[in-house]
């Protein structure tokens, strides 16, 4: 009788344990939060750079602002979202020749999750697609459609509240955005808010 | 055993077998989880009902942000004034500046109208990017462009270095490629190097070698063939072109106002740029 009790006891001990290692585990992957609380249900945020770079290989094309605005959700604890839009301003090049004809998202939404590597936390945005043409009769690239692809990750800082890519960020996030077969940078300093539900309301990922 | 509580009999009498046993380690488990010890944060159990109160919060209209023209050119507008979007927390729709939270739009507010994306048509007319463009002389590194090496230009033997390609499309009549400058001189393309009547069935071309019935232009050097001379230093780019239809110059031809041709009915390119530093 003491052997069986004592069986019991083990095995409900060992599932103990193997709750806890799961809500652990569970808990590890970062969620949206507000006002340090997990964002239930959904919400929208907005991230607005006032200045981004993109860098197609052998000409720089910058955009004075740079927009996107993201649905986002909590599952099963780990923060999720999709890129629904992502207009840009002003965008020039460095080439005296060469205008921006064309440039914008193609082939929205863009899914995206979060993501911590290290000790940061990091918004992915998946299956980029930018297409841009340029312009210009003396413009070496002119009347070329190029297409930037691939993933980019941004470091969210909790403190400010800020969404920052860069190579750096891109790189940590074991992310790539690429353009011509070739690995390109794009450069974005992010404020990110709500805009739904939660608006005034300090945004954060743990 | 008179003793024994209804339940601890019928814990008893289920331990006797080891399937019984498996049972009520089940069983366990589906109560351990019930209770909420393996949830993480709970935000998949508690987001149906979350949804249900904030749908029941909502406002009519719901007010979702929107970050295209008349959404993002306006949504700071909208947060600004209370209108457009409201908010469960702040029902009187303040505006976010005075938040005494301090947090407040800290959006840029665009000026002018979003840059027009790509429309369907326009991919459909222009000359894609889609062309893989290669050469084992000029290898990227990271997100560095790769390095034209001084043997390719006018400090060396100034020839091409040998290309190679793939991707072309079906339909190909002929093949063009093309190194140009990046930066115009003095405010007009310079071409370096422009060859045309490849054969389309080429995928690539050995250094300093052109195969039969290749034609080639006149550079902006005024000098029938290849040349990189920089200054100091230059970004180039080299192009090939599809092209459906054969559009066959004669040799000398001016490279500027053939491109022009090409453009017109060139629906495929591959990209190659490239650096190079004098000195």
């Amino acid at each position: 009788m003491r052997t069986k009790q004592t069986a019991l006891g083990a095995a409900l001990a060992a599932l103990a344990v193997l709750c806890a290692m799961f809500a652990t585990s569970a808990s590890a992957a970062p969620a949206w939060k507000f006002e340090g609380k997990a964002l239930e249900g959904s919400e929208v945020v907005m991230g607005g750079a006032f200045e981004s770079a993109l860098t197609i290989p052998g000409l720089t094309t910058k955009c004075e602002n740079f927009l996107y605005k993201l649905s986002i959700k909590n599952e099963s604890g780990t923060g999720k979202g999709e890129l629904t839009e992502m207009p840009l301003y002003n965008c020039t090049t460095n080439s005296s020749a060469c205008l921006v004809n064309t440039i914008g998202a193609e082939a929205l939404p863009y899914p995206s999750h979060l993501a911590t590597f290290g000790t940061a936390n990091y918004v992915i945005i998946e299956k980029v697609k930018v297409g841009i043409r340029y312009k210009g009769e003396e413009c070496a690239l002119g009347g070329i459609l190029v297409s930037v692809t691939g993933s980019a990750g941004g470091e969210v800082n909790n403190t400010t509240e800020i969404a920052t890519f860069n190579s750096t960020t891109l790189s940590a996030s074991k992310t790539e955005l690429k353009a011509l077969s070739q690995k390109i940078e794009w450069s974005g300093v992010f404020p990110t808010e709500a805009f739904q539900w939660h608006r005034e309301q300090a945004l954060s990922v743990s | 055993m008179a003793q024994r509580t209804g339940a601890k009999r019928l814990l008893a009498s289920l331990a006797k077998t080891a399937s019984a046993r498996a049972l009520l380690a089940l069983a366990v488990a589906a109560l351990c989880l019930f209770a909420g010890c393996g949830g993480g944060s709970g935000d998949s159990a508690d987001s149906s009902a979350a949804s249900q109160d904030q749908a029941a919060a909502s406002p009519e209209g719901g007010g979702e942000a929107g970050a295209t023209q008349g959404g993002a050119a306006t949504e700071p507008d909208k947060a600004a004034s209370g209108e457009g979007t409201k908010n469960a927390a702040t029902p009187n729709g303040s505006s976010p500046s005075t938040s005494p939270s301090g947090h407040g739009s800290r959006l840029p507010q665009p000026k002018g109208a979003p840059e027009k994306a790509p429309t369907p048509q326009e991919v459909a007319n222009s000359t894609v990017a889609d062309m893989a463009l290669q050469s084992p002389a000029i290898v990227a590194t990271g997100g560095e462009l790769g390095h034209l090496a001084s043997t390719y230009t006018c400090d060396g033997k100034d020839s091409w270095p040998q290309l190679q390609w793939s991707g072309v499309p079906a339909g190909t009549a002929e093949l063009a490629l093309y190194l140009m400058n990046i930066q115009p001189v003095e405010g007009k393309l310079f071409v370096d190097w422009a060859v045309a009547g490849l054969d389309p069935s080429l995928t690539a071309i050995d250094a300093g070698e052109l195969p039969k019935g290749a034609i080639t232009a006149t550079n902006s050097f005024g000098k029938r063939g290849y040349s990189v001379c920089p200054q100091s230093g230059e970004t180039y780019m080299f192009i090939l072109y599809a092209l459906p239809q054969r559009l066959s110059p004669s040799q000398g031809f001016e490279p500027r106002d053939f491109r022009q041709e090409i453009l017109a009915i060139s629906r495929n390119a591959g990209l190659l740029p490239t650096v190079y530093e004098r000195g």
